[in-house]
Parts: C-alpha cells; structure tokens; sequence
C-alpha cells in the first residue's frame, strides 16, 4: 500500500537510471532531509545538538569513509581513528598557521593530508589481504598516535600535550572555538557531510564503485578482466582516508573544541568500525542507521530513568547502558548479520508486496 | 493492564515530582568515574564527597538551609561522556566538577560563555591560578605546580640550591594531566642545578612498567617523582619493590596516595611519600557527624574501611571547599539561592581559617587557605604523607611551595593561554 510501485513507469533509460527510481524512497528522503535541514535545528536544545546531533553526523561521516574501503573494496582497516588524527592535526596547523583561513577550505584540506598518508599505508594491501592487512593498519594507528604524543610541532608546543580549537569565523559568525553556536557548528557539519554523502553515492554507483566491488568480490578475476588492482586499491584508500580526514577535522574543530592524543587510539577505530559493520558493509545508509545506534542511542538510553523518575544512580545506569546497548547490537547482528541496512530493504521489500505476499 | 496503568501513574507522578525537587535547591552536580579504568581511584573521592552534601543536608539541613541536590553523572573517565555530562547538567547547575585534566580542558573554553564556575580542587590546568585569566575556574588549595614545588622543597630540606648535582626523574603519565609539571620542575632545574630526567609511561604500558624502571635503575636518579593515576600507580609502587629501589628515594603527587595501591604490596612499601594537600582525620568532629547521620543511617555508598583512607577524607575536603563557597556567596548576596555568577564571587572570596576549620569540626584536614579574585588557588601547601606499612601517616610539616617562583611561571603560562584562546575575555577590575 504505502510502497506501492505499480503504475510509476519508466518510458527513457535516463529515468530508469535515477537514484530513486521508486518515488517513495525519494518522499521517504525528502523527509529525512526535512528533518535534518529544518526541523531538528528548529527544536533542538544545547544538549540534543552537543550530544546527539552533531557526534551522530560526525561518526556517521567517518563511517561512510571506512565503508568506503571496507565495504566496497573489501580492505580491512584498524587504522580509522588515526586517519582521524591526521586530519585533525592537519586542520590545527593549517588554522594556527594561517588564521584567516576559511574554516571550510581547511576542513576540506585536511582530508587531502589524510588521504595521502592512507595511500603511504595502503600500499601494503598490493601484497598483503584480509587480516594481515587489518595488522598493517594498525601499525599506522600506533605509530601515527604515538608521533601526535612525541612531535611537539603538531600541537605547537603546548605544555599539556593537546590542541585546542582557536576561535574562528566566517562571514562575521564564530564557527569554531567556545564562541560559536551549536546550530552553526551543526548546520557546517551538515553541509560537509551532505557534500561527502552526494560524492560517495556517485562514486560508489559509478565506473570507480564498481571497480572497487569487483576488487572485493575476487580480486583475481577483476585482474583478469582488466582492472588495476594497485589503481583500485589505492584509490579506496585514498578516497576513504580522506573523508576519514575530513570526519577528523569536524570532530575536532566543530564539536569537541580540544583533544589529546590517545583520543585517536584504537578504542574510536573500533568504534567507527562496529558502526560501519553493525549498520551494513558497502552501504551508505548503514553508515548513518549504525551511528544512530552506537552513538546516540546510549545518550537517550541514559536520560530515560530521569525522565520517568526512576531513581537509580548514575553508575548504574551506566552499567544498564553497556548491558542494553550491546544486547541490542547481538540481536541486530543475530536477526540481520548484513547490518541495519540490509535489514531495512528487506522490510522495504515487504512492503511493496504488502498486503498480497506470493 | 491494571498494574501497567498504575506504574504510568506512578511514574507520571514521579516525573512531576521530580521536576518540582528540582526547581528548589542548591543543584550542584559532580561528573563522577564510578565505572571505567580509574573507578578504583575514583570511587573513594566520589563517596567523600557525596557523603559531606549527604550529611550537611542530613544536619543542617543543606547550606543556609537550603537543600543540597548533588546529583552525579557518570563518565568513566571519558572525555566524550563528560562532555555529555556537561551539557545535561549546565543547565540549573551552579557548579560544575570535571574530573579529568581531560574534560577540564575541553570545559574551560566553554566556561566564559556558559557563565558557570569550574571547580577542579588539585587538578586541571596549573596557571588556572590567575584568576584574572580564568574568571570561572578555581583549583584549590594546591596547584600541581604547588605540589612539585612542596616535593622539591622536602628533599632539599627548605634549600633548594642543596639539590645542585642530584638527579631527579619524574615517573609520569603520558597524558596531559602527567605532563602538567614538567614546565615546573625544568625552571628547577635550570635555575638550581640539579638534572631532571622525565620518564613517561604510555597510557597502554601503565601495568607494565618494565622499560621505564629498567631506565631508572640504569641512570640511578637520587630521587623518583611520580605523577601517576588509576592503575599506573600500583604497577609503578610493585615495579619499585622489584627492583628494590629505595622507597623512601619515591615520592609520589596527591593522586599516587591511594591507600589500595599501597596495600597490595603492604609492608614492603614501607617508606613510600606522596604529597597531600589534605590528610585523613579519623578522629575529626566531622567524621562523627558522618559515621552517625549518613554511615551508620545506611545512606553512604562507601565500605567501613574507606572512611578513614586519605582518599575518602579528600572527598570530603573537597565537597567542603564547595560548601564553603556557596555559604560566603549566600552570606555576601544574602539570598539562600545563589546562581552560578554568585557562586563565583563566593569560591573567589573564601576565607578558610583555622578557627572555621575548628568550627566545621575538620581541623587537620586541610591548611587553611584564602582565595581572591587574582588566586583561585590559594597556595596553601600540604603534608607529606607517609606509608608506615599500613596506613598513610603524616610525615612531615607543614610544607609550603615557592608562591613567587610559581607566580613567575603562571603568569606568562595564562597570558598564552588567552592568547591562543582570543578572544578571551579577562577580568579587569581585579586589583589584587
């Protein structure tokens, strides 16, 4: 009924080719995009932009990255939260160094850093698979975490060890730093990830996209049918790190203001990699259905008995959150092992033959 | 359905109850780390402080009688869910306490604009003393560089030109709460001649300290400094007793005085100092007043043999210097609810004497110590306190850090901060 397609006909193969081709899932978006763009910035308070709003699309971003060599060309990586890093410190010097820069070039520069220190990584994956790389990668995470600690220059010498966010404008409105707004600093993070969301779509329906998959699927016969694999390879890497970067930057810069070394160590890799695998390998929703689920759900989870009135204390609650929150995870990954993605287009497909199952 | 209708009733209820406790009240929340790698360390303060709010509202029913809402928030420690805490609490709080040199740095920023006093007793960021740069946040009675001062000064018997030719390693955490001294103890030891060798223990190797006490026992340093937390401690103290290095060579910051970290290896850490700007009084009026109203009342969370460990009665310090706080705001405005702005008035202009020390029945616990609107800190100096086998004892006297050298040092250490940080508005009618 609601995901009816019958009478919605595609009389050119432009139309047959267009990225909704089922006019629900456009309204379904339009929707989506409604809320993102107009709604929750309208409703939202301090808290849901600090906690909720802006780590949700931060995370998501930096998932849609890993996805990206992960999901669609199959190349294991533990080395996320550094790529993260390099971004972050990118953006620190660049802004420090020039600080009439626009806040929105250096953001965007910052990935290219990033990406060219994930090609210098990637360039094992030509010999190595699986999870030998996934090793290879790690070795890029503690060495770039342990070179944010030991070269001072990164974080100009600061006595603590950390960098923190300087005070930037664009256009007269401070954007970054403890100034500015949390409904300009979300509506920043928005445009960036909104751009990086349109790029990976096209980039992943595209020529490259393909290549990547077929590098995943069996790298041996996409050789034989003609496919570079060091071109594809390193071009995942490439693309990935930089939007990784790109996610390093904005989680610095646009939501937490300052940030030590060991913030970049393992623990977020894995993170942003449960949300990439928990929402759904080589999928770009997953990223965002994952995110909401690792990140912003324990948030609600924890102010639910203060809403009700349950008195229990904080720590318990904690102890609940990790209980629930990964109860929640082995039920996903039992019901739909391909991710919360996957498990939505199997709903979706449920309802464009509902009522009349065959 | 009946009981589930009855249980939406009940919590509807609740809600609005709760919402109406709120309104009244003193609301001053705490960021605690109950859960996570540092809840061993962290549990005991928690409790201390929980219990002195506890007790004051069991007794005098809050501060200047208005009820105190110490609500908790967990974080584990972690930066991001402090963060999360701040936000869902900055809203009615007057206060707020981070707990981690982590979150106090990425609170501080945000304190000018949110208009809410930090209150970090011990920790955060050391030039957080010059109240003209950093308005809200107040770290009393001891900065870290007070302690390195105090430690300094011990070893060299009050002279510190006595230390020329020693060697000094600092034992730290990789971290920026490790790091912290550093700028100090260089000052030191340039001007004083004495060697000073950092040795940094990565936040992965905390339990496996070999590479760093193989370095100590090759450069054989005269004395050993220890700026470590949560598990780092245990595993340095039990390194130390391996390698038998002289534990009365070992001294340790306040955070490296926890009674459990001593007790694993009991008498063989005989010896060992760490410097304390607070010291356990079980005998103390106060702590009756605690055992009878919130102890023995069932109300504490804490276990019969905390209570007299120096970690416990620090809690009980530090809810203290709140208290006080907030009654010299209330006496000052003469309003019994303050806000946040008020508040800050009244931890600037804390006067902690001895004869209020007396009257708070807490005397010994912690040196009195007065803030102004220049010293958020108020340099009051500490104790060595010494582990006699079981127990921390005091083992010294009063100590009192280098205010002058330090001062030089802070200074110029805020001016870069607010720089860096511009626009940073400082305060300008300060005289002092």
């Amino acid at each position: 009924m609601l995901f009816r397609t019958a009478g919605q006909f595609k009389t050119s193969y432009l139309k047959d080719q267009t990225l909704f081709p089922v006019r629900q899932d456009a309204i379904l978006l339009g929707i989506i995009l409604a809320f993102a763009w107009v709604i929750f910035p309208l409703t939202a308070s301090e808290f849901t932009f600090q906690t909720l709003l802006i780590p949700v699309l931060v995370y998501s971003l930096a998932a849609l990255g890993l996805n990206i060599l992960t999901g669609y060309a199959g190349q294991l990586s533990l080395g996320t939260g550094a790529f993260m890093g390099v971004g972050a410190y990118a953006c620190y010097k660049m802004i420090t160094i020039f600080p009439e820069m626009n806040l929105l070039v250096a953001v965007l520069v910052s990935g290219l850093f990033s990406a060219f220190i994930g090609v210098l990584f990637g360039l094992p994956s030509l010999r190595i698979k699986g999870f030998y790389l996934a090793i290879a990668t790690l070795a890029a995470q503690f060495f770039l975490v342990w070179l944010f600690e030991k070269w001072a220059w990164l974080y100009n010498y600061n006595a603590s060890g950390a960098i923190q966010v300087p005070h930037v404008e664009m256009l007269g409105t401070p954007v970054a730093g403890p100034q500015a707004a949390s409904m300009t600093q979300y509506y920043f993070v928005l445009v960036v990830v909104t751009l990086m969301t349109i790029l990976a779509i096209n980039l992943t329906r595209g020529t490259q996209g393909r290549i990547w998959k077929a590098t995943r699927d069996m790298d041996i016969a996409a050789e034989l049918i003609g496919i570079n694999l060091l071109k594809s390879k390193l071009t995942a890497f490439a693309v990935s790190s930089y939007i990784v970067g790109v996610s390093g930057a904005l989680f610095v810069f646009l939501w937490r203001g300052a940030a030590e070394p060991n913030l970049f160590d393992i623990p977020i890799s894995f993170r942003i990699l449960f949300i990439a695998i928990i929402g759904g390998l080589g999928s770009i929703m997953g990223n965002y259905m994952g995110a909401i689920l690792i990140v912003a759900l324990p948030v609600v989870l924890k102010t639910l008995p203060e809403t009700f009135g349950i008195p229990i204390s904080s720590a318990t609650v904690e102890h609940l959150n990790v209980m629930v929150v990964g109860a929640l995870i082995v039920f996903f990954l039992i019901i739909e092992p391909h991710g919360l993605a996957r498990l939505w287009t199997l709903i979706r497909e449920k309802f464009i033959i509902w009522p009349f199952p065959h | 359905m009946k009981k589930l209708t009855n249980l939406a009733v009940a919590s509807a209820i609740a809600v609005v109850t709760a919402g109406a406790a709120m309104a009244e009240g003193l609301n001053v929340p705490n960021l605690t780390y109950r859960t996570g790698p540092f809840a061993a360390t962290g549990i005991p303060l928690m409790n201390g402080q929980r219990d002195y709010m506890a007790m004051l509202n069991a007794r005098d029913g809050g501060i200047g009688g208005v009820p105190v809402e110490f609500n908790e928030c967990e974080t584990g420690y972690s930066t991001e869910k402090g963060v999360e805490c701040y936000e869902a609490t900055k809203g009615e709080a007057i206060v707020t306490q981070p707990w981690s040199t982590g979150i106090t740095l990425q609170v501080l920023p945000k304190t000018n604009v949110d208009q809410i006093p930090i209150l970090a007793p011990g920790y955060g960021f050391s030039p957080m003393a010059d109240g003209r740069v950093f308005q809200w946040a107040f770290n009393m009675p001891s900065s870290y560089w007070d302690g390195a001062s105090m430690i300094l000064n011990e070893l060299g018997g009050g002279d510190l030109s006595s230390l020329s030719g020693k060697k000094i390693a600092l034992l730290h955490l990789d971290h920026p709460y490790g790091k912290e001294p550093i700028p100090f103890f260089e000052a030191m030891a340039e001007a004083n001649g004495f060697e000073f060798l950092p040795i940094p223990v990565g936040l992965k190797e905390m339990q496996n300290q070999s590479a760093q006490w193989l370095q100590i026992r090759r450069e054989r340093p005269d004395y050993v400094i220890m700026w470590g937390w949560g598990a780092m401690n245990a595993g340095a103290i039990s390194e130390a007793v391996k390698t038998r290095y002289p534990m009365d060579q070992f001294i340790g910051v306040w955070w490296s005085g926890h009674d459990a970290d001593l007790a694993t290896v009991g008498e063989s850490g005989t010896g060992y100092r760490s410097i304390s700007w607070s010291a356990p009084q079980p005998d103390a009026p106060v702590m009756a007043d605690i055992r009878k109203l919130v102890f023995d009342a069932g109300d504490s969370l804490a276990a019969e043999d905390e209570l007299n460990s120096v970690f416990y009665q620090r809690g009980l310090v530090i809810s203290m210097i709140l208290a006080e706080g907030i009654k010299t705001a209330q006496d000052n405005f003469d309003a019994a609810e303050i806000d946040a702005s008020q508040l800050r008035w009244g931890l600037e202009n804390i006067n902690l004497t001895d004869e209020r020390l007396a009257e708070l029945g807490m005397t010994g616990m912690v040196p009195p110590f007065a803030t102004s609107c220049a010293n958020h800190t108020g340099h009051s100096g500490g104790w060595m306190l010494q582990w006699d086998g079981a127990q921390f004892v005091p083992a010294s006297g009063h100590l009192m850090p280098d205010s002058e050298t330090i001062a030089s040092l802070e200074g110029p250490a805020a001016a870069e901060y607010a720089e860096a940080n511009a626009p940073w508005p400082v305060n300008e009618d300060c005289e002092g």
